[in-house]
């Protein structure tokens, strides 16, 4: 009887304490939300902002450890309040950047991501929580930026940039943050910086690496200047296929920061005319002294091409988005669903399954019935896997009672590299290895956790 | 004609495509950055993907891709950075 009562009395101090947890969670999000400008599905035309002359009692107490620099002191400060920056892309370099800016102190802070926070997102985007899980980006890092400096004025767009809106929106800032994460965005937000006249602080991160340059500044070269041509987009790799360790970001987006409070202050940005790379795995940085500005340069040049935003998607060949492409290679004969496969597998007919993901995503979940042999090796013919593949295939064969050819399956992730291993795995059919029959399965490991093993772990 | 070892810093997509951070080569001391890219090419057939954006930097200062000649000394760094677009 006194165990009932004491374990009663446990669970009921329990609810009590995560009672005032969810009240004062509540109270500082309707805090936060008090002091928001609402959040913007597009673009509108803001008051100027208001102009201060003069820092208050609460102003010199909250700067105060950044007033005592000679080379910001009260002037500088100042100067930053009356600063208006767009942070473009609340990702892994844009939360540093607004949480930075914000700390500092600028007017105004326009927050742009057309995004919603997701799990994935958590390692490296450091203002949004578990708990914003599924809201807008742009929404859920300005309530974070407004907790921590409600005198900030935070303006949240939740909208895709575009050749439409962003003149519009990039002429009411004064300093515009690149936190962008796919080519079209970085190309769309250079010229429409270079048409309006407008610093460009740009960062980058993949991996371990990081780059940073400040276009379009006092002489310096703008994106277009050093990149005339957009890459082809087969070799552009970004963070959800290529990975990125979350503070490599946190570094670029915090040396970000840190320039937009130069140029604002009017210390001007050491990185004009510079390339700074960061390599993380080395812990080395390097900078790169670039050429001023070009005279043939299509946005920024003499006799410019480019006089108004053009189609960005077009001219880079991909989407405005770092999520990855659909494609499709192959006829609707070289392909099963997950479901065919499923029956495959179950009826235990002989099969090759091939998985062509590199090793370390391998490691993360696989099928127990497949050998691994990444897109590279057969793209590089590697000796080792070509004898793997060419051991297993005529394995398979023997124990096959008629003379067909051995099926073989190949699977990745998302349904894209299978099917160039397809087109691979075709050409060295009766060459390289014995006659084979090879389909990819569509939608990959991601279909299957999706449709057939709901266990089975995404990422 | 004289000859120089550089050491060549390979960056981002650059490292992937020839499976190196950094090699010594051996190249004439007077050469085009046209033709040391070529030479990179060369040796690293899949770099030629990135040729039309690829930054060169040598002695950590930008040289464009062209006819004008670098004057390379033995130890000097070549770095080969394509842009990063992640974040
Ligand atoms: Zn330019």
């Amino acid at each position: 009887m006194d165990d009932t009562v004491l374990s009663l009395k446990t669970q009921l101090l329990e609810k009590e304490s995560e009672i005032v947890a969810l009240k004062k969670k509540l109270a500082q999000l309707e805090k936060g939300n008090s002091v928001l400008t609402e959040l913007q599905e597009k673009v509108i035309n803001l008051p100027p902002l208001k102009s201060n002359t003069a820092l208050n009692n609460e102003d010199i107490m909250r700067y105060s450890r950044q007033l005592l620099l000679p080379e910001l002191g009260v002037k500088g400060q100042v100067a930053i309040s009356n600063v208006s920056v767009l942070v473009v892309g609340c990702g892994g370099l844009g939360c540093p950047v607004a949480q930075y800016l914000a700390a500092a102190g600028v007017g105004r802070l326009g927050l742009l991501d057309y995004d919603v926070v997701e799990l994935s997102n958590l390692h490296r985007q450091v203002l949004h929580t578990e708990l914003t899980q599924g809201q807008p980006k742009a929404l859920s890092a300005a309530q974070a930026i407004s907790r921590l400096n409600s005198r900030v004025q935070c303006v949240p767009y939740h909208l895709q940039l575009s050749r439409e809106n962003a003149l519009q929106l990039i002429q009411q800032y004064d300093i515009v943050a690149d936190c962008s994460d796919n080519v079209p965005t970085r190309y769309l937000v250079n010229d429409a910086c270079v048409l309006t006249g407008r610093p460009l602080v740009s960062a980058s991160a993949l991996r371990m690496e990081g780059q940073l340059t400040v276009y379009n500044c006092r002489g310096g070269p703008c994106y277009r200047c050093l990149y005339p041509a957009p890459p082809p987009p087969e070799t552009i790799t970004n963070c959800s296929d290529g990975g990125v360790l979350g503070v490599v970001p946190g570094i670029m987006g915090c040396l970000q920061a840190l320039e937009v409070l130069k140029i604002a202050s009017g210390q001007g940005s050491s990185f004009e005319k510079q390339l700074l790379m960061f390599d993380g795995q080395e812990g080395r940085f390097r900078s790169i002294r670039l050429r001023p500005k070009q005279a043939e340069c299509a946005v920024c040049g003499e006799t410019p091409t480019v006089t108004e935003l053009q189609d960005y998607e077009q001219f880079c060949g991909s989407a405005a988005t770092d999520k990855c492409r659909r494609l499709n290679l192959l006829t609707k004969e070289q392909r099963v669903s997950v479901q065919e496969y499923k029956a495959i597998l179950d009826s235990s007919a002989p099969h090759l399954l091939l998985d062509v993901r590199p090793k370390v995503e391998v490691d993360i979940c696989h099928l127990p019935i497949s050998i691994n042999i990444p897109l590279s090796s057969l793209e590089n013919k590697k000796t080792e896997h070509l004898t793997l593949l060419k051991d297993t295939v005529s394995d398979l064969k023997q124990q096959m009672s008629i003379k067909s050819q051995v099926p073989v399956f190949v699977v990745c992730k998302l349904g894209n590299d299978s099917q160039k291993a397809v087109q691979l795995l075709e050409k060295m059919s009766g060459e390289e290895v014995d006659q084979i029959a090879v389909k990819d399965v569509v939608g990959g490991l991601m279909a299957w956790a999706n449709k057939i093993d709901p266990s089975f772990p995404q990422y | 004609m004289n000859t120089e070892q550089v050491s060549v810093l390979y960056f981002a997509k650059s490292a992937e495509l020839t499976g190196l951070k950094a090699e010594n080569i051996t190249v004439p001391s007077n050469i085009s950055s046209l033709r040391l890219w070529q030479h990179l090419e060369t040796r690293h057939p899949r770099l030629s993907v990135l040729r039309d954006q690829v930054v060169l930097a040598v002695r950590q200062e930008y040289v464009p891709l062209g006819e004008q000649p670098l004057t390379l000394r033995d130890g000097d760094e070549v770095a080969v950075i394509p842009p990063l677009s992640g974040g």
